[in-house]
């Protein structure tokens, strides 16, 4: 063991075993934490309690006069649970397809002996910064006649610039030497990708889904330009309980003017967030492990 | 003789046999229509309304709901692109902002081009005397690009607020006047010091679109003339710089006032939560709002005996005046791509029979007759089960609920009497006593017809001068800045930013000249 090695580590031993330090980073960790927890809590809070108690300041972190009714009006809301099956279809099938596409997109630019791989890469990068726009990406689907089907949310989404270059640096960090010998004994390049890059990259596969699950539950303004009104995920539901209020229609009848509970609101988001954060806990394992990953070439 | 007329007879029956069957084998017309969905009332596809039209017209109505909020990207998006998602018709739409250019552009049928398929919009025009309103409503290229929805009378359904139950506790009587206000206001602090009496809806531009006009202005984020910083003179009917007028001087001094002295509430922006819970416990006792959310703040309070009701429009020093309206509103566009229908001239016909015809425009207001509602010695009743909701929700609520009647995009045809059975006795009465001061709610400018050059000439005045203008209103509301003694730097700055030449462009193009 060389000297700094053991410097360190005996640095390290001290922090450990620092209770100072200890107790100020569970201090600031548990901030962390309930920060993030608490107004999560209080919105489960005020979802199960009567607009009542809430507008006269009684919910804190536990339901006040415990009800239902919110739960029981979203169910009663017109398509509300046909919205929310669209949206596990889009993010299902839309992060099947674009891990599909990006792993066979991502391994052969992880190649810098590739022809033409370099020139590829840069047109990757250009894209990344440069888009075509709202009107040319909606004119280019209208041609493909993707408009009004839910194709529209699944392909034009298939493959995202800044999670095809994470995979590309993962794959770089793959010892070649593993290839090198599965090519010796006999695998195609295709089958050195199925048997052996796919099984040695579950972290970054992990990683890499999961922000695309994420950006497919999340995503409300295509739905908005390509679909129809019955295609619509519950990402545009919300948003319309949430924000419909803030229009005011002059001229409009009375019915303009109305305004949806507190608690409705809640049970809204509770609903529609609840799926996608507990994803999270079976990812994790994953997850802690993929947030570094492509970060350096190995 | 008598072979004649057998022969006459059996000729008759020929053709009235034929004609039946004719009729019965018409398969119905198909029509694509956008809906803006209001997500607190939403569209449901089982509306009786909607049913009753499509079998009394033999008519296939398909509608696509779309959420308010995004209507108006969606709407655009369309218009510009005519793609494969494009509806025949458009609901609830206008020409005002971007759609102008893209109608002038071919991106929307001219109404005007064949007057005599819009029979029944004609007639109702006609009849509520709106030719020239409509007329306003023409583009530059002297064309209407959609069919407007038409009031008979506006409506004056939402106002100053106030706690009833405390003016009858302190003897007050009804205010008339904004300093009738301020002693009430004032009144209500020192009885309960924490209080901030006085608060608006959502932001309080709601409240400054409303109380404004009395002061014989309009401007700030939400304004009559759509351009922040103008007034419109109706005496002269020309523009002026509203925003640097002696009535502005005099609208401020009275409500920094009362911010200054703790009566008007400094959130100037809030969600309906926040407003709620501030009158519901009595932090605030007079809000600017609307008279349907009376019901859902005293029933989110537990303040014993808590009664609000609406006023009428306070009188200024322009006279009692509420944010002005207009007799004309958005209303229904046939999209381009819809003109290569083949049967295009029958969509055109169908909607105007729908959606203007007497008995059509009776349908999305009132129901199915018999079913929703029945007509006694000339006076409507309606049915039991939506007698059983009065007290709930109310009747308009519950019938645009579960009938679909009164909806701001099917309903095109307002006729105010109608509208007033719809609701309770009080609202009438407020009504009623709104109509005889007179003139309290003044019509809507008409939008200049500006050509592209003008047009984005004024877009950039506007911007620079919208944006000022904010800034020094809030500093001049919450006293950071002083109506008189910071005025001249004010106004250097407005007219810095062209303010003059905005005036100067607006009453070039101005329709009414």
């Amino acid at each position: 063991m060389s000297e700094k090695t053991a410097s360190n580590l005996q640095k390290r031993r001290i922090r450990e075993h620092n209770p100072v330090l200890n107790t100020f980073t569970f201090i600031v960790l548990s901030i962390s934490v309930l920060a993030c927890v608490i107004p999560f809590l209080y919105i489960i809070a005020m979802s199960f309690s009567s607009p009542v108690a809430i507008t006269n300041n009684r919910v804190s972190l536990w339901p006040v006069d415990f009800t239902v009714e919110a739960y029981k009006s979203i169910y009663e809301y017109p398509n509300f649970f046909r919205a929310y099956g669209y949206t596990f279809l889009y993010t299902f099938f839309g992060t099947l397809i674009s891990l599909f596409m990006m792993v066979l997109f991502a391994y052969p630019l992880s190649k810098d002996w590739l022809k033409g791989q370099k020139i590829a890469m840069k047109l990757v990068i250009f894209s990344m910064f440069f888009s075509g726009g709202l009107i040319p990406n909606y004119l280019l689907i209208n041609s493909l006649h993707l408009v009004g089907t839910v194709w529209s949310m699944l392909i034009p989404y298939a493959i995202n610039q800044f999670n095809l270059i994470i995979l590309i640096n993962f794959f770089k960090g793959l010892p070649t030497e593993i290839e090198e010998a599965a090519v010796i004994d006999g695998l195609s390049y295709f089958g050195i990708l199925v048997r052996i890059v796919l099984p040695l990259s579950g972290a970054a596969l992990a990683t890499v889904g999961l922000y695309t699950a994420v950006f497919f539950w999340n995503n409300w303004f295509a739905p908005l330009i390509y679909l129809k009104s019955s295609q619509y995920p519950v990402m545009m539901l919300l948003r319309n309980i949430v924000n419909g209020r803030t229009m005011i229609v002059d001229n409009g009848g009375m019915g303009e003017k109305s305004s949806l509970s507190i608690s409705i609101k809640s049970a809204v988001i509770i609903l529609s967030s609840l799926p996608i954060i507990m994803l999270y806990p079976f990812l994790q394992k994953y997850f802690v492990k993929g947030m570094t990953v492509g970060a350096v070439k190995g | 003789m008598k072979k004649f007329l057998s022969l006459l007879m059996a000729a008759v029956m020929l053709l009235s046999v034929s004609s039946i069957v004719a009729t019965a084998e018409e398969a119905p017309i198909k029509i694509s229509i956008y809906y803006s969905d209001n997500s607190t009332l939403p569209y449901r596809e089982d509306w009786r309304t909607i049913s009753y039209l499509e079998e009394r017209f033999n008519v296939d109505l398909v509608f696509e709901p779309i959420p308010m909020t995004d209507y108006g990207t969606k709407v655009t998006n369309v218009l510009n692109n005519q793609g494969d998602d494009t509806p025949d018709v458009i609901l609830g739409t206008s020409t005002a902002g971007g759609n102008a250019a893209l109608a002038l552009n071919g991106g929307a049928y001219a109404v005007n081009t064949n007057p005599d398929w819009t029979p029944n919009f004609n007639a109702r025009v006609a009849e509520f005397g709106l030719e020239e309103s409509v007329n306003m409503l023409k583009l530059g290229d002297g064309n209407l690009y959609y069919l407007p929805q038409l009031f008979d009378v506006p409506f004056y359904d939402g106002g100053l607020i106030l706690r009833q139950d405390y003016l009858e506790a302190k003897g007050f009587e009804a205010p008339k006047t904004f300093d009738d206000l301020y002693v009430i206001l004032k009144a209500y602090k020192e009885d309960y010091p924490d209080s901030i009496p006085l608060t608006s809806i959502v932001n309080i531009y709601v409240l400054q679109r409303m109380t404004m006009p009395a002061f014989g202005i309009s401007v700030g984020r939400s304004t009559s003339t759509g351009t922040r910083v103008l007034s419109w003179d109706y005496e002269n009917q020309e523009y002026f710089a509203g925003a640097l007028s002696e009535n502005y001087k005099e609208y401020i001094r009275f409500f920094s006032k009362l911010y200054k002295e703790g009566l008007l509430d400094p959130e100037f922006t809030q969600d309906d939560a926040a407003a709620t819970r501030k009158l519901a416990t009595g932090l605030s006792m007079a809000v600017y709002g609307y008279y349907d959310q009376i019901g859902g703040w005293e029933g989110a309070s537990e303040i014993e005996g808590m009664d609000l009701n609406m006023y009428p429009s306070l009188a200024g020093p322009n006279g009692a005046h509420h944010q002005p309206k207009s007799s004309v509103g958005n209303g229904i566009m046939f999209p381009a791509k819809t003109m290569q229908r083949a049967d295009f001239e029958q969509v055109v016909r169908k909607i105007d029979e729908v959606f203007f015809s007497e008995e059509g425009a009776k349908v999305w207001c009132l129901g199915v007759e018999g079913e929703t509602y029945t007509e006694v010695d000339g006076k409507v009743v309606f049915s039991d089960d939506i007698m059983a909701h009065e007290n709930q929700e109310g009747i308009y609520k519950y019938m645009q609920n579960a009938y679909g009647c009164g909806c701001d995009g099917t309903q095109v045809v307002w006729y105010n009497a109608r509208e007033m059975t719809k609701y309770d006795e009080n609202y009438s009465r407020i009504n009623a006593e709104v109509a005889a001061i007179g003139d309290v709610i003044q019509y809507v400018p008409a939008t200049p017809a500006f050509d592209d050059e003008a047009a984005e000439e004024a877009a950039l005045l506007q911007t620079a001068l919208a944006d000022a203008f904010f800034v020094w209103d809030d500093a001049f509301m919450r006293g950071t800045k002083d109506i008189d003694a910071d005025w001249a730097e004010y106004e250097q700055d407005l007219k810095s930013k062209g303010i003059d030449d905005f005036v100067a462009l607006y009453n070039e193009y101005n329709k009414y000249k």
